[in-house]
């Protein structure tokens, strides 16, 4: 057994998954606001990355102005998607809330393909390509920014939903109509959490966008992240975090393992095992809410 | 004259009819006055409209494709028969749902917190809930643990304080009884009468519970099928004879028997 290249395995594995727990976190942020698993993530994550580039290139800007600038639109574009297609679904059943948001995920694929096509382009974030060494271990630099960057967001929405608005939200996603019978504003709270999604899709856009190029395949990532934001119990930020760490080592190791015995493709056999488990076994994940008995 | 009618009731309910869905009729022409101050009781049995009733009143029914098809509500004056749920608590208008329904995965603390109206200051916020402790001593005890695993009678506390923290002017109950022991209904009846002492906070509760609703209130509504069916104060409706036998347990009547009280029902309607 080669223990450094075991390490190297899973800390590189422990970093790209913090990337996944990086796109979770949108995932979260809605579905602790509004118990809606938003399929649009996918889709929000790539338009993130894609309106960072129009900025960037198209405008002109400087990476520096278009990213936060990126961010103002695409917080507006969350509270827009509120306002337009889900206030009207307040109430209805959660599958017809999915449905949209599948819905929509197609149609922002669809848009970003209109406008700027399908070619990949490059996001150019200027983070060096030259390997880190920490003793005999190599590591990505971008990974490591990657992997900052969710951290950071993880303590900002940690201390967010102990203040008064995200404990109004985290009553939202409780008990619409509770909310609604203490003056609570439902409506304004999940547009808010989809604002806060959209945010986070620009930080995940242009991490995975410099990672590995942006065009429609960024919508994709739902799959993983999804599968990360289910193992960490969906409403858990730190679930979030933690499942993401362990589905990238398991990832990065266990296909090392089992990719000479299948002859490749096992990455994806092992993503989609973790899903089947998690929701077979523990369907509400390592950290997630139980649904409370009422007695 | 008519004014000063209109300045003592705190909410006036005129004729109205709720529908839902568009087709179904839940509440047909119902009035119903809150004098201001005074608590004031809405009785009646299962389907019967109470909670129709508080919805059209709080601005929920939207919220179950209900809406109001006939008749006003108004509240200190003002037409709020249009107004949006939010900005009828903000009015001074709070609405404890049916079957308590606290933030369970929340602590008692912050589901306090969560009702805090827009641009309540934190000093505020802090003295509404230690006021609020203050009635229910429990709650403060258990104010870290999580709201869902609060007993019934903790949870029904949790909701009414809840409700407190919006500063209601009226405060509206939807069964506050309900599967909870008779001793547990003494001790919450016994604080909203004291708050209602206290704070000259106004009150309507609905009840199934008339025995022990009407022990608190000055005047009580009784509602069969959508119509307000007798009004009196607590008093006459406590010796009238009907309320007694279906309502208070009086006389020989075997509440088991179905046929004969829904043809009693027939007859109250
Ligand atoms: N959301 C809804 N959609 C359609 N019909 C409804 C709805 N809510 C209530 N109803 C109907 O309206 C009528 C009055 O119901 P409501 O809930 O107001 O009665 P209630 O007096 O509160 O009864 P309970 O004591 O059982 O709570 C009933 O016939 C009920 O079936
Ligand atoms: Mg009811």
């Amino acid at each position: 057994m080669d223990w450094v290249f075991l390490s190297e395995l899973a800390i590189n594995g422990a970093l790209t998954g913090l990337l996944y727990s990086l796109f979770a976190i949108g995932l979260v942020l809605i579905y602790k606001a509004s118990s809606v698993p938003n399929l649009a993530q996918g889709g929000l994550t790539m338009v993130g990355a894609y309106v960072v580039l129009a900025l960037a290139r198209d405008v002109g800007l400087p990476l520096w102005l278009a990213i936060p600038l990126a961010a103002v639109v695409m917080f507006g574009l969350g509270f827009g998607i509120e306002r337009v297609a889900l206030r009207r679904l307040a109430g209805r059943p959660v599958v017809m809330i999915l449905m949209l948001t599948l819905g929509l995920d197609i149609f922002l694929r669809g848009t970003t393909l209109a406008i700027w096509g399908g070619t990949s382009r490059s996001m150019e974030l200027g983070v060096s390509y030259d390997p880190l060494f920490l003793g005999d271990i190599f590591i990505s630099r971008i990974h490591l920014v990657g992997a900052g960057v969710a951290l950071a967001l993880f303590v900002a929405f940690m201390l967010f939903f102990r203040t008064r608005t995200g404990i109004k939200l985290r009553a939202i996603a409780d008990d619409y109509m509770a909310s609604w019978s203490v003056g609570i504003a439902v409506e304004r709270g999940v547009g808010l959490s989809w604002a806060l999604a959209s945010v986070v899709a620009v930080a995940a856009g242009v991490i995975w966008g410099e990672i590995q190029g942006v065009d429609q395949a960024l919508s994709l990532l739902l799959l993983k992240g999804l599968t990360v934001a289910v193992l960490g119990g969906l409403d858990s930020i730190l679930g979030a975090v933690i499942a993401g760490i362990i589905l990238g080592v398991v990832e990065n190791v266990g296909a090392d393992f089992l990719d000479p015995l299948v002859g490749g493709g096992s990455r994806e056999l092992i993503v989609a095992a973790v899903l089947i488990l998690t929701v077979m076994i523990r369907p509400h994940g390592l950290f997630g809410r139980h649904d409370i008995e009422r007695v | 004259m008519q004014e000063k009618v209109e300045a003592q009731n705190i909410l006036s309910m005129n004729s109205v009819e709720v529908l839902y869905d568009n087709v179904m009729l839940a509440i047909k022409g119902v009035s119903v006055q809150v004098p201001k101050g005074e608590m004031i009781a809405l009785l009646g049995s299962n389907g019967a409209g109470k909670s129709t009733t508080l919805k059209a009143i709080s601005g929920l029914l939207k919220a179950e494709r209900g809406r109001i098809s006939r008749g006003e509500i108004t509240f200190q004056g003002t037409d709020i028969t249009e107004a949006l749920a939010q900005k009828r608590v903000e009015m001074g208008i709070c609405h404890v749902i049916e079957g308590r329904r606290v933030f369970e995965h929340l602590t008692p603390d912050e589901n306090l917190t969560a009702a805090a109206p827009r641009g309540m200051s934190r000093s505020t916020l802090n003295a509404e809930k230690e006021k609020i402790y203050g009635y229910f001593p429990r709650l403060a005890e258990r104010k870290n643990s999580q709201a869902g695993y609060l007993s019934g009678g903790e949870q029904q506390m949790l909701a009414i304080g809840r409700a407190l923290v919006t500063q209601p002017k009226l405060l509206m109950l939807d069964e506050p009884s309900l599967g909870l022991a008779p001793f547990l209904v003494e001790e919450i009846f016994g604080i909203l009468q004291k708050i209602n002492k206290d704070e000259g906070l106004s009150v309507l509760l609905v009840e199934q519970n008339a025995l022990a609703a009407l022990e608190i209130v000055s005047q009580g509504y009784l509602i069969e099928n959508g119509r307000v069916v007798m009004h009196g104060t607590a008093e006459a409706l406590k010796s009238n004879s009907d309320i007694q036998e279906f309502y208070l347990g009086g006389g020989e009547t075997d509440f088991h028997n179905v046929k004969h009280y829904s043809r009693r029902k027939r007859w109250l309607s």
